[in-house]
């Protein structure tokens, strides 16, 4: 038995000459500097084991010598695609350590750009699925809705990615007279596209063929490697932090988990297009009730934390996003910041989804997985 | 592209050869200048922005630019879009290199053009492409808008424009910038010149002062006002599963051992009563106990802790805290548990930085998800997992020297934030 | 074209500075990359890795050459016209085999072994659809062919014959778009999976030679379903003799690029439409449905032809 480069540890014996193949760190369908090393029989995986780190920047050592608020724009560049959503996991754990609440006009601020934010990553998803499926017109008509999003999100925040937008007690800024119209109207046009994307990708046979049955997660195997998000309903876990342990006033809004139970790429693919679904509910009853006059933040305070260890956990698009904040001392600066991105433990089950498929799989799971390797290495 | 160097020296003799070089300069650069096409290539944020500006709404296609190539080899312009790291930058120079001749770097970002937003306490990113190859365009901008990106390729478009067959593209060399802090330099350049400027008014001043000696400013201080907000209570927590008493009871009545961290002289029952409902209990192991009690939450019933959310830890001056977060998917409680191991003060001081510290039993058996998490404890600490299956570095390579995450590292290229 | 195309399909306007709406952006391509650096990767068999190109580039030539764009516009005129591009067409198999293998590089081969069994197996289908024709034709000339559509627009081979022309048409529709290696049927060179496959490792000239027989094969094979289903140089006549007057004015040329261009046209909104399935589908599809649907349609032709023709 030759002996096999770092990672890999299947033993077995086989009649044919395997080899392997370098993916990434530059490679269009990783989905950034992640890089694969597969371990191939033909074009048959045998075993694959991701190489990370080519993106990390080292952010948990830095935020050790900034301030709490200085971190929350390096949140926003840990998962660029929901940036406002890690903002607002951060922000979570800062106010449970000031002990300020949010009047009602900031919560809804806030539950409308999470769902903002869930929409645009879910609709780079679609597009990124379509586009690594070879379709590349998906990629456009995904990008193209999220624009909208973006003009929204740049008329609040100033900014189109990286928002920086949210404080301890509220938001830095009121949300301009424009935003509740803008967003309706943005709803109404979402409505019709989706339709029509659904019916491009959806009862696609060649789409089908490709995703059902490929890269099967079964829910114990999900459980054991902390999948969040999507991917875990996908395989028929019904867990989403906005349901089970509700933050900000998720509670208040009617909305459904959709869950699915066979957990391959198909069942990841509705599984988002049915969140945009629900997202768009949510958005709907916050346009009903948003509060027309009241305060949109409260008192503003030092941003300063008592000695202890603080937790907050809320459900961006790709799944659970933890933030654990350490103050060692009464002061502004932390002692320590750590991230759990919901990425990591989906790139490290990736070895078993993708085990016994094709190369061309594999393409379809990471894009179904829907990494954001940024969140990974921090 | 080597053929037409040669044009110059053999037509400009000739009279009338220099209308020839001109003609083929300019159908050469047109072609060059018109039709630029990218490498695929992106690391983080600015890589978004990238692909939306190929996309409907702003069409790099309209410069001929969309022809995004996934092979070096057929690219003419490399986008470094995102941050670089020590680790990627020899990729990024083998990419550069691969790309045939005449080629164009345009750096975008913040990131690739100084480190941008890491730049202080940092010791994986390369402060700046320039460092690494030859760049043309610089882009700025946290990440650069999709004009700002275009503006940059029309710059580069007139640079394209602006080279002749006379004196041709040359693969330039990396200029050898120094990593230095260029924020402290130019703040005392700054000063200097602030300085100067002080000392040439200081005449004109005294002079005013003799000519107007009751003068007084008519500018007055205004002070916007500030809106007043109220102040909320939070809104109290839903809790689902057990609470913090009960889970710290149980898990008591077992492990007779267990703790909380406290500064109070209250029972200890109190203590842990007292912590609200949003926090998630954290209780205090010792080592010995680590493994057998994650063994007994995991398949007791009551406690039912599935669900792995992270591992990660805490560097003290004289301990590391190792802190597993568990979850129940079916009860709902969450159970932090802290693992408080001495550091061993036995290695020689000085090297302490090097090896690892502490060693705890690994749980990547029980919950196939802490390999990973256990592995970057490992990379970050250098703490050590025995049966770990699989204990290599995961976010730095192979050589670096040092744990980063320690409050003790230090790294030759890491520039303290200035306070 | 083809970016343009795409761009209007994707809602975006494509190439806009160069001539009218970008007209002449491929020109400015070529001459880029003319004027390209060019190497061979270390380890690379130099010979094989230089002649690959050419040998694709030379087979959709040779194709064109046969083609009859007017009633005297043809460069050669053989009898055995069809079988000779059955001939040239797997040539071309040999060419990206050739780049794949001497590229020395992982991607490249298994792009190119992917793109040879493919064309291999699509080949026979692309036979047997030409083999139709020629059935209902009666030669293997091209000239010939064309000339036996004369008569109106019903007359053409693919409404001639009721429903059977149109299934032929169809099929070779499928069977051309695989043999030219385009999307939805790219999967040799599968940029999200391979990086580009059997091209990965080529630059400057011998990759423009790739690309442009790429379009080239694209433009003869237009040419070739204009020639065999659409009447070729004639016009579409539609048995009224005052239309047909003016339908004939204009000179055969000219409908002949109409009709390639309608074809070409169709071939690129398929390509950007749809999604590419995976090696072993694409196997599957070949031989577990083309190829009896062909059969079928072979022996109902010839069945076809013994009772009405």
């Amino acid at each position: 038995m030759p002996t096999l480069p770092p990672g890999f540890r299947l033993q077995r014996e086989t009649n044919t000459e395997e080899f392997f193949i370098n993916m990434g760190p530059q490679h269009p369908s990783t989905h950034g500097a992640l890089r694969l090393a597969l371990r191939m029989d033909g074009e048959t995986i045998v075993e694959l084991v991701p190489h990370f780190g080519y993106i990390h920047r080292g952010m948990e050592k830095q935020a050790e010598s900034m301030s709490y608020l200085q971190y929350i724009a390096l949140s926003d560049r840990q998962d660029y695609l929901t940036a406002i959503q890690n903002n607002l996991g951060v922000v979570i754990a800062l106010e449970k350590g000031m002990n300020v609440g949010v009047p009602e006009k900031g919560e809804y601020i806030r539950v409308m750009l999470q769902e903002l934010g869930r929409i645009a990553s879910h609709l780079v998803f679609f597009g990124c699925f379509g586009g690594d499926l070879g379709g590349q017109t998906c990629l456009l008509f995904g990008f193209k809705e999220r624009e909208m999003i973006h003009d929204i999100l740049e008329e609040v925040t100033g900014s189109r990615l990286t928002t920086n937008f949210f404080r301890p007690g509220g938001s830095r800024y009121d949300v301009p007279e424009t935003f509740i119209p803008r967003v309706k109207a943005f709803l109404d046009h979402l409505e019709d596209s989706m339709r029509d994307y659904e019916r491009f990708l959806s009862k696609n046979i060649i789409v089908l063929e490709r995703s059902i049955g490929i890269g099967v997660l079964s829910k114990e195997d999900a459980i054991a490697y902390g999948c969040s998000g999507p991917v875990l309903r996908a395989s028929g876990v019904n867990f989403d932090v906005r349901r089970v342990n509700p933050y900000s006033i998720y509670d208040q809004f009617d909305f459904d988990i959709p869950v699915f139970h066979n957990g391959d790429c198909y069942d990841r693919y509705k599984i988002r297009i049915a969140e945009i679904h629900e997202s768009m509910k949510i958005l709907r009853q916050c346009i009903d009730k948003f509060p027309k006059e009241g305060p949109w933040r409260s008192k503003e305070k030092p941003v300063r934390l008592p000695e202890g260890r603080y937790y907050s956990e809320i459900e961006t698009a790709k799944g659970l996003y933890a933030t654990y904040v350490v103050a060692a001392t009464t002061g502004e600066k932390p002692y320590r910041i750590h991230t759990r991105g919901p990425s990591f433990p989906h790139i490290a089950a990736l070895n078993k989804m993708a085990q016994g498929h094709k190369i061309s799989d594999l393409v379809t799971i990471m894009a179904t997985l829907d990494p954001v390797i940024p969140e990974i290495d921090r | 592209m080597g053929i037409i160097n040669y044009a110059p020296k053999i037509l400009d003799p000739i009279p009338g050869g220099k209308y020839v070089v001109n003609a083929i300069d300019y159908v050469v650069n047109w072609a060059r200048a018109n039709s630029i096409w990218p490498l695929t290539y992106g690391t983080s944020c600015c890589a978004i922005e990238m692909m939306s500006s190929s996309m409907a709404r702003y069409d790099i296609a309209r410069f001929g630019s969309e022809v995004f190539r996934s092979s070096p080899r057929q690219a003419d312009l490399f986008i470094l879009a995102g941050t670089i790291t020590r680790r990627m930058a020899p990729a990024i120079q083998m990419l550069w290199e691969q790309i045939p001749g005449p080629k164009y770097v345009i750096a975008m970002g913040a990131c690739t053009i100084s480190g941008g937003p890491f730049i202080y306490d940092n010791y994986s990113v390369v402060r700046g492409a320039q460092n690494l190859i030859p760049v043309d365009v610089f882009v700025p901008g946290c990440p650069p808008r999709p004009e700002a990106l275009f503006h940059g390729l029309l710059t580069l478009r007139e640079k394209i424009l602006k080279e002749t067959c006379r004196h041709p593209w040359h693969e330039g060399k990396p200029k050898d910038v120094s990593t230095m802090d260029r924020y402290r330099e130019a703040a005392k350049t700054w000063a200097a010149l602030e300085e100067m400027k002080d000392e040439a008014m200081a005449e004109a001043r005294a002079k005013f002062k003799e000519e107007h000696p009751d003068y007084k400013s008519a500018y007055k201080p205004v002070r916007v006002k500030k809106e007043d907000f109220p102040e909320v209570p939070r809104v109290p927590f839903k809790r689902f599963g057990l609470t913090q008493s009960e889970l710290f009871a149980k898990l008591r009545e077992k492990f007779p051992k267990v703790t909380v961290h406290t500064h109070s002289e209250d029972p200890i029952e109190d203590v842990v009563a007292a912590i609200p409902a949003d926090r998630p209990l954290e209780v205090m192991v010792e080592p010995e106990d680590y493994l057998s009690i994650v063994e007994f939450v995991k398949s007791s019933p009551e406690f039912n802790m599935d669900y792995l959310i992270d591992v990660t830890a805490i560097d003290y001056d004289d301990h590391f805290d190792m802190v597993t977060m568990l979850r129940s998917l079916e009860h709902g409680h969450k159970l932090f548990l802290c693992v408080q191991m001495k550091k061993d003060f036995s290695i020689p001081e000085e090297k302490r930085a090097t090896s690892l510290l502490a060693s705890v039993k690994s749980i990547s058996h029980l919950y196939p998800g802490a390999e990973v998490k256990e592995r970057e404890v490992y990379d970050m600490f250098g703490i050590n997992f025995e049966g770990h299956p699989d204990q290599r570095r995961i976010f730095l390579d192979k050589d670096f020297v040092g744990y980063p995450l320690r409050k003790d590292f230090t790294h030759p290229q890491m520039i303290r934030r200035p306070v | 074209m083809e970016r343009k195309v795409c761009a209007h399909i994707q809602c975006r306007l494509g190439p806009m500075r160069l001539g009218w709406h970008g007209t002449i952006q491929t020109v400015a391509d070529v001459i880029k990359m003319l004027f390209k650096e060019v190497y061979a990767p270390s380890g690379a068999d130099k010979l094989m890795f230089y002649l690959a190109p050419l040998i694709v580039l030379i087979a959709p030539f040779i194709v064109c050459a046969l083609i009859p764009f007017g009633r005297n516009l043809v460069v050669a005129d053989v009898s055995m016209g069809i079988p000779l591009i059955i001939a040239v067409n797997g040539f071309g198999v040999l060419g990206i085999l050739l780049g794949g293998w001497s590229s020395n590089n992982k991607y490249s081969l298994l792009g190119a072994l992917r793109s040879g069994a493919q064309m291999i197996s699509y080949e026979i289908s692309f036979t047997m659809i030409l083999l139709f024709v020629v059935m209902i034709s009666g030669s293997t000339n091209l000239m010939s062919i064309t000339l036996g559509q004369e008569g109106t627009i019903l007359d053409w081979w693919i409404f001639k014959i009721p429903v059977l022309g149109i299934v032929a048409f169809i099929l070779f529709f499928i069977s051309s778009t695989a043999e030219m290696n385009r999307a939805p049927f790219d999967i040799a060179e599968a940029e999200q999976e391979l990086t580009g496959g059997y091209h990965t490792e080529y630059n400057g000239t011998p990759f423009a030679m790739f690309y442009l027989a790429e379009y080239i094969a694209l433009v003869t094979n237009s040419a070739l379903a204009t020639t065999c289903f659409l009447g070729g140089f004639l016009p579409p006549c539609i048995g009224v003799a005052f239309v047909d007057n003016y339908l004939n004015m204009v000179p055969g040329v000219v409908w002949f690029f109409a009709k390639v261009y309608f074809m070409i046209w169709c071939y690129m909104m398929v390509r950007w439409t749809f999604v590419r399935p995976r090696v072993d589908q694409l196997m599957d599809f070949e031989w577990k449905f083309l190829l009896p649907v062909n059969l079928v349609l072979l022996a109902t032709g010839a069945a076809y032809i013994v009772i009405w023709g």
